[in-house]
């Protein structure tokens, strides 16, 4: 077959996924930048260009600071944490233990399971007066209408329901490790927690950098359980309300589709930071073999 | 890790009473099933049902018919225009989802497709996540059995469809599963395109069941429960392939 054919199948067999990806994905990504920088009226019907008004109003705008600190707090808080927890089960499931794909299956459960009938059962048990975590504490807490707990609370159901996926992303990594590097270490009397300091932390960095990079994008948009768990009366909702949160209340509750675009822009630029700061730092503390 | 599970279990048998009882009531004295049938008769539980599998499937589907298409050709041909026309797909995942949900929203209202079901999937016909993985896997197949298809005289799509695609069925599996799980769980979208009762999906419907309900915790986790099980079991059954899939996501990156 010669080559001008094959390109035709080539361009074919890649048309609807190409096609699809620039109408719904590519274009959008533009018009919201563009969205941005107009006043629309009339359900988007008239436009008017009024430059970086939206961004200037943004920036004046108290709340804007407020909700970009939540999220940033909420990060700083899941992902350390997140990744705590899941590197520490990954190493207790991978040393040989009975039973390790039901515990397996425990843990990925909560990953399964629709955000928003688990935030229902976590309303339940944070309930102030007949919740479980307050009886089986014995505490006194409204953890989801306090402002000082809500973002606990939220911090709480986040880790539960993600560390079952990147515990098993750090088990792939520990089981990759090779066991001859482990029985070299043994001999030069590396045993307990020096063989985790100094022979498996090292090795796992690739799949913590990761890790990292993915849980980071996740977190910076948390919606889903600041809207299920929190909801639209709460007075911890200030305390709590994230960048994706105001974008949804701007452009779908009050309508103002141009000040909404121009938050998730900047939600955008953050992720674009983030991530870059991180590849940037890669070198400092990924070690590749 | 499974106290939520349990409690959700044990709530939703319980009465309104021992639900929100204090000293708190951990076994309900007798337990009954009236709190499922009241979930189905109260709300539109059938339509939530019914529209988060079409859009499901339909999410799942077309992404993975058109993904493993395109990732063998990027994979496996060279032809112009290669390098840039896949930065241009994989380019979108770097870009948060929400960015994305306004111009989609007004490109539903201009079609007339805001409140329908068809406004649920059509965004989601094409997955970029799903071609950048698929097409890992197409790298990491050796070359000689498709270099024997192609000196027996077959045309790319048949060598794609006969000889290729068979050899990635467990990736395939992996992909059909994440899709139906994301596809079933998502929350944000179906909040924003549809508002009317019966174009909810379980995930938005969920939502407005608390407001119907309020403080009627049995029939809120039954809800709950009955919105679960199909993951639940799909997971249960693919449990080996899925964390395989997860696993083989983390190597590549």
């Amino acid at each position: 077959m010669n080559s001008r054919s094959r390109y035709v199948w080539a361009y074919a067999m890649i048309a609807p996924t190409l096609i699809g990806t620039v109408l719904f994905w590519s274009w959008p990504a533009i018009y919201s930048i563009y969205l941005s920088f107009l006043k629309s009226e009339n359900f988007g019907m008239i436009n008017h260009w009024i430059g970086l008004a939206n961004y200037e109003k943004l920036f004046k705008d108290k709340e804007f600071w407020k909700n970009l600190r939540n999220t940033l707090y909420y990060t700083v808080l899941f992902v350390p944490v997140t990744l705590v927890f899941s590197t520490l089960f990954a190493v207790l499931l991978n040393a040989k233990i009975k039973g390790q794909s039901v515990y397996r299956v425990i843990f990925f459960l909560p990953q399964v399971t629709m955000p928003a009938a688990a935030a229902m059962v976590w309303i339940v048990l944070f309930a102030h007066d007949y919740g479980l975590i307050n009886f089986v504490l014995g505490t006194d807490v409204a953890w989801i209408s306090d402002k000082h707990f809500a973002m606990i609370a939220l911090v709480i159901v986040g880790v539960w329901g993600a560390i079952g996926f990147n515990m098993l992303l750090i088990l792939a990594g520990l089981q990759g490790i090779p066991r001859s590097l482990y029985e070299a270490g043994e001999i030069d009397g590396a045993v307990g927690l020096r063989k985790f300091r100094y022979i498996t932390l090292p090795l796992l960095t690739p799949t913590l950098f990761f890790t990292t990079v993915v849980l980071m994008i996740g977190a910076t948009q948390i919606f889903d359980s600041i809207y299920l768990l929190i909801g639209k009366t709460n007075v911890a909702l200030p305390a709590v309300r994230s960048l994706v949160y105001a974008y949804y209340q701007n452009s779908f509750v009050y309508y103002d589709q141009n000040y909404g675009a121009a938050i998730v822009d900047i939600l955008l630029i953050i992720n674009l930071i983030l991530t870059g700061v991180q590849f940037a730092f890669q070198k400092k503390w990924v070690v590749y073999d | 890790m499974i106290i939520p599970f349990g409690w959700m279990i044990l709530t939703s048998f319980k009465t309104v009473t021992e639900a929100t009882q204090i000293p708190v009531v951990i076994f309900p004295a007798h337990p009954d099933w009236s709190s499922y049938a009241k979930a189905f008769e109260k709300s539109d539980f059938t339509h939530y049902y019914l529209n988060t599998a079409f859009a499901a499937l339909m999410k799942t589907l077309f992404p993975v018919i058109f993904s493993s298409m395109a990732a063998y050709a990027f994979a496996r041909i060279r032809f112009p225009g290669r390098t840039l026309l896949f930065f241009i797909i994989i380019s979108v995942m770097m870009v948060p989802n929400p960015v994305f949900y306004t111009p989609q929203y007004l490109l539903m209202s201009k079609w007339g497709l805001v409140n329908t079901v068809t406004a649920l999937w059509i965004c989601s016909l094409v997955s970029p996540f799903a071609t950048f993985m698929l097409r890992q896997f197409f790298l990491g197949i050796s070359k000689e059995l498709e270099e024997a298809a192609i000196l027996d005289g077959c045309n790319p799509f048949q060598t794609f469809r006969y000889i290729m695609l068979p050899l990635v069925k467990s990736a395939l599996v992996a992909i059909v599963i994440i899709q139906l799980l994301w596809s079933w769980n998502e929350l944000q979208w179906p909040l924003i395109i549809n508002s009317s009762p019966d174009k909810l999906t379980l995930s938005s419907g969920l939502a407005t069941l608390v407001s119907m309900f309020g403080t009627n915790y049995p029939v809120l986790m039954a809800g709950a429960i009955m919105a679960v099980i199909p993951m639940i079991l799909l997971f249960f059954i693919f449990q080996k392939r899925f964390i395989e899939g997860v696993a083989f996501s983390a190597h590549k990156g």
